[in-house]
């Protein structure tokens, strides 16, 4: 049976690189006795699939891996299992059967959300923020592989929003993750820091979701799938 | 502090997960708790101390077992580094983020001779004098311990306090010691140190030399001080501590998998192995106590792999039982067995065969010398015959690389020895041609000999950067289709041997060499030979007396003041041997040979199946 499992990675484990990911979760795995399947081959592994890659240096809110096990166990059993051993910061929250046909989490998701955590340093924000929205271009130095070429990241932006705590403005951008334009956690930074938010005013900054986007509406990976 | 260096600090440099400790099976004890507070530093890079199996069960035993508190603190990496100073963050542990000077007594693990400099790199970085004489009354304790400690004096001034032998055995009372003298004068703590079997404290010693510079004697300075320091061995393995629930990097370490330690100790007899004279006698595991263990740490890890690991795994005299059982047990989760060293002979690689859930890629096999004679003369008790039968178990069953482990610069090494090298490799070219499948790849990996302290050839001159450079010259001079020869650096093989064999006047080098810039001495990209040249000749400190030159066996040596166990008789006499190219035996089958260990340290070889009969 396949499982589609949604979990939460704690800003104790920001730091984690994917593959450090994928073997503590394989290690988790193995210490619940989770029946998972394994490959065949000289060099058999587990088959898991960390569909969404957090990039290191943050935390995450939803993220989503793939499994698929030899026996059937029953969905909540496996959160419960997975979670009496997980490490500090890593959590299953929940799990549902998906089809072995269904398409894979990689292939599914297209956008996701990061959130910037900021000290109030004026009343401003929510102005700096309607003018970025207003804005024919937003243009930054890639980060990514084409370093320092100039990226516009417009197309790639859908929609920010803005939440205001006494002391604290949470700025959570909405992006594309493939085409037309994959937008980095950083690039949006540099962005913020373009329109007047100083790096040294960020706090906190976490990837709050991970979506397949359709038009204008916003799937999780969990509601993409029927089950079978 | 914590807070700044997660959010300001680690964002900024390569592998933050170095320095961000929290690991599963990490230990947080309480900071204001009441027992002695000791941070275990390990002078390489986490990766590298995070595979080390003793900082493993120290970790567990003092945390799990005592009151007291054990913390981890690895060295930065040069990113790292540069970061810290400049932002004026202290060196700090992993558990509760606290300053190393915030510690009772401070343990570096030594493995290795170039890793020093790591040391007095790590204690400034902590605002810790590196100087013991400059060390004030709040200062930590600074202790070291592990395999190099056999000779201590090249590194004596830095130190307060050095463990000879298996730390296990001694940390405890060490702790103990130090929570009973709470607030005494830090003199009156080491004076006590001093007594305990084990521990050896610099200090208390005055060191002489005689008028040509060589070194004489070390004596103590008063009365209560032993005159020689014998080495503390863990008597029963069997019922010895091993930790079950190991702290898990989430790093990929060097060594990522789960450990059994089968056994300790190596009678194979070596003259020129190091490990094999200072970790006597054997001590083994029983069978049933190695399945209790696998099973806890296979548990509580998540490992998908289990290593056997001990000096000479094959040699475990329950290593085919023990292998069979693991594999039924685990090897259908996905489980697998890993045999980290081979013995060059047929039941090896057969026992490898049985349990290499991994690709066969890569088959490792150490005759260490090209020819008979030699191996006669360093006493590695393997015949050709026996190695190239290896070799065809291996080929006809699947491996199509291997890799052959040689030593050059060995004593009275002459041509045929270096051609010996050349011809057995180009045999087992052929074997390879003949029995695989596919075409072979043969490594060769030649390492510089480095003389080491309490073997049998720790009088014998260490051959010369130029010497071994030509031997490399003369073995490169032929290329060999499929065969790659990899040779070791001649020049960290020269510093090393200094370190090796070196008196007390070695630490002012270090300490010179570590003023400009030296660190990370051990990693290729970081060794700075020239700047360790400067540093002798600045100390006025010439390395030949202590690498190239031929000591006579009635001179003093400075780790004399170390009782390791063996009789210098026994190893004169392996000495002799190797001049006249005989071999001796193992004593666990062919007889005592006298070495001394088990009637001095008042303990007996423990084999495994008497083991288990004792325990039904």
């Amino acid at each position: 049976m396949r499982l589609r499992v949604e979990y939460r990675v704690g800003p104790e484990l920001r730091f984690l690189a994917n593959l450090d990911m994928i073997h503590a979760m394989e290690r988790a795995l193995r210490r619940a006795r989770i029946p998972y399947a394994l490959s065949e081959g000289f060099n058999p592994h587990i088959r898991l699939s960390l569909g969404t890659v957090l990039p290191v240096g943050l935390w995450g809110e939803r993220e989503y891996f793939d499994i698929e096990l030899a026996t059937e166990l029953a969905e909540e059993e496996f959160v419960k299992r997975l979670n009496t051993v997980c490490p500090q910061g890593l959590t299953a929250t929940r799990a549902i059967a998906i089809k072995p046909t269904s398409p894979s989490i990689m292939g599914l998701v297209n956008a996701a959300s990061y959130a910037f955590k900021a000290v109030k340093a004026d009343a401003k924000t929510r102005e700096r923020i309607s003018t970025i929205t207003e804005q024919p271009e937003l243009v930054v130095a890639s980060r990514g592989k084409k370093k320092n070429r100039p990226k516009d990241l417009k197309p790639g932006i859908f929609k920010i929003e803005i939440k205001s705590e006494a002391q604290f403005d949470i700025i959570e951008a909405w992006v594309s993750t493939g085409e037309p334009v994959n937008v980095r956690f950083d690039e949006l930074a540099d962005l913020l820091s373009q329109f007047g938010l100083a790096p040294q005013q960020l706090v906190d900054v976490w990837r709050s979701g991970n979506y397949c986007r359709v038009g204008n509406k916003f799937y999780t990976p969990m509601e993409q799938v029927k089950s079978p | 502090m914590q807070q700044k260096i997660i959010r300001d600090i680690l964002p900024r440099v390569s592998k933050p997960a170095r320095y961000s400790g929290d690991e599963l099976n990490s230990i947080k004890k309480d900071w204001d708790f009441g027992g002695v507070k000791m941070l275990l530093a390990f002078p390489d890079v986490y990766e590298v101390g995070m595979s080390h199996l003793g900082s493993k069960i120290l970790y567990g035993l003092v945390n799990e077992q005592t009151h007291h508190l054990l913390e981890r603190c690895f060295a930065p990496w040069p990113d790292m580094e540069a970061i810290m100073r400049e932002e004026g963050i202290p060196l700090y542990s992993l558990e509760n983020f606290q300053p190393i000077e915030n510690f009772n007594v401070i343990g570096f693990s030594l493995q290795y001779e170039l890793s020093l400099t790591n040391v007095l790199n790590m204690l400034d970085l902590g605002r810790i004098p590196v100087l013991t004489e400059d060390r004030e009354p709040q200062h930590p304790i600074v202790i070291g311990g592990g395999p190099v400690c056999a000779n201590p004096e090249p590194f004596a001034d830095f130190f307060d306090a050095l463990v000879i032998g298996d730390g296990e055995e001694v940390i405890l009372e060490i702790l103990n010691l130090v929570e009973g003298y709470r607030g005494a004068p830090r003199q009156d703590i080491l004076m006590q140190l001093a007594r305990l079997e084990g521990v050896y404290v610099p200090s208390l010693y005055k060191v002489e030399y005689d008028s040509e510079g060589h070194y004489q004697s070390i004596k103590p300075l008063d009365k209560e001080t032993p005159r020689r320091v014998r080495r503390r061995v863990v008597k029963s393995l069997d019922s010895a501590y091993f930790p079950e629930k190991p702290v898990v990097p989430y790093l990929s370490v060097v060594h990522d998998r789960a450990v059994l330690e089968v056994m300790r100790g190596c009678q194979r007899g070596c003259r020129f192995c190091h490990a094999g004279m200072v970790y006597r006698p054997v001590r083994e595991r029983a069978l049933q106590t190695l399945l209790e263990q696998a099973e806890a740490q296979i548990r509580n890890t998540g490992y998908d792999e289990l290593s056997l690991v001990s000096l000479s795994t094959l040699d475990f005299s329950q290593v085919k039982p023990l292998v069979f059982e693991l594999v039924q047990r685990y090897g259908a989760e996905g489980i697998g067995v890993a045999l980290p060293s081979l013995r060059v002979d047929q039941f090896s690689v057969e026992l490898a065969n049985e349990v290499q859930k991994v690709r066969k890629t890569t088959l490792t096999l150490a005759p260490e010398a090209g020819t008979q004679r030699m191996r006669d003369v360093i006493n590695k008790n393997v015949s050709e015959e026996q190695l190239l039968e290896a070799v065809s178990a291996a080929f006809s069953s699947g491996w199509n690389a291997l890799k052959l482990y040689f030593m050059i610069g060995l004593p009275g090494e002459r041509d045929e020895d270096l051609d010996g090298i050349i011809d057995l490799l180009i045999k087992v070219k052929q074997r390879g041609d003949e029995l695989a499948r596919r075409k072979v790849e043969i490594r060769a990996s030649l390492a510089c000999f480095v003389p080491k302290a309490h073997t049998p050839f720790q009088w014998r001159p260490q051959d010369s950067m130029a010497e071994l450079k030509e031997k490399r010259h003369y073995l490169s001079r032929r290329r060999l289709k499929g065969i790659k020869l990899s040779f070791h650096d001649e020049a960290t093989t020269y510093l090393e041997g200094a370190i090796a064999r070196g008196d007390r006047r070695m630490a002012q080098v270090i300490h010179r060499a570590w003023q400009k810039g030296c660190r990370f001495d051990g990693w290729s990209e970081h060794f700075r030979f020239s700047a360790w040249m400067e540093a002798f000749e600045e100390c006025g400190v010439d390395p030949d007396i202590y690498v190239t030159r031929r000591r006579s066996y009635d001179e003093a040596l400075p780790w004399d003041i170390i009782d390791v166990g063996i009789d210098k008789e026994f190893l004169i006499q392996e000495d002799e041997l190797a001049d006249r190219g005989v071999s001796s035996g193992d004593c666990r089958m062919e007889g005592c040979n006298d070495c001394g260990v088990c009637p001095s340290l008042e303990v007996e070889l423990q084999i495994g199946e008497g083991l288990d009969a004792i325990k039904g």
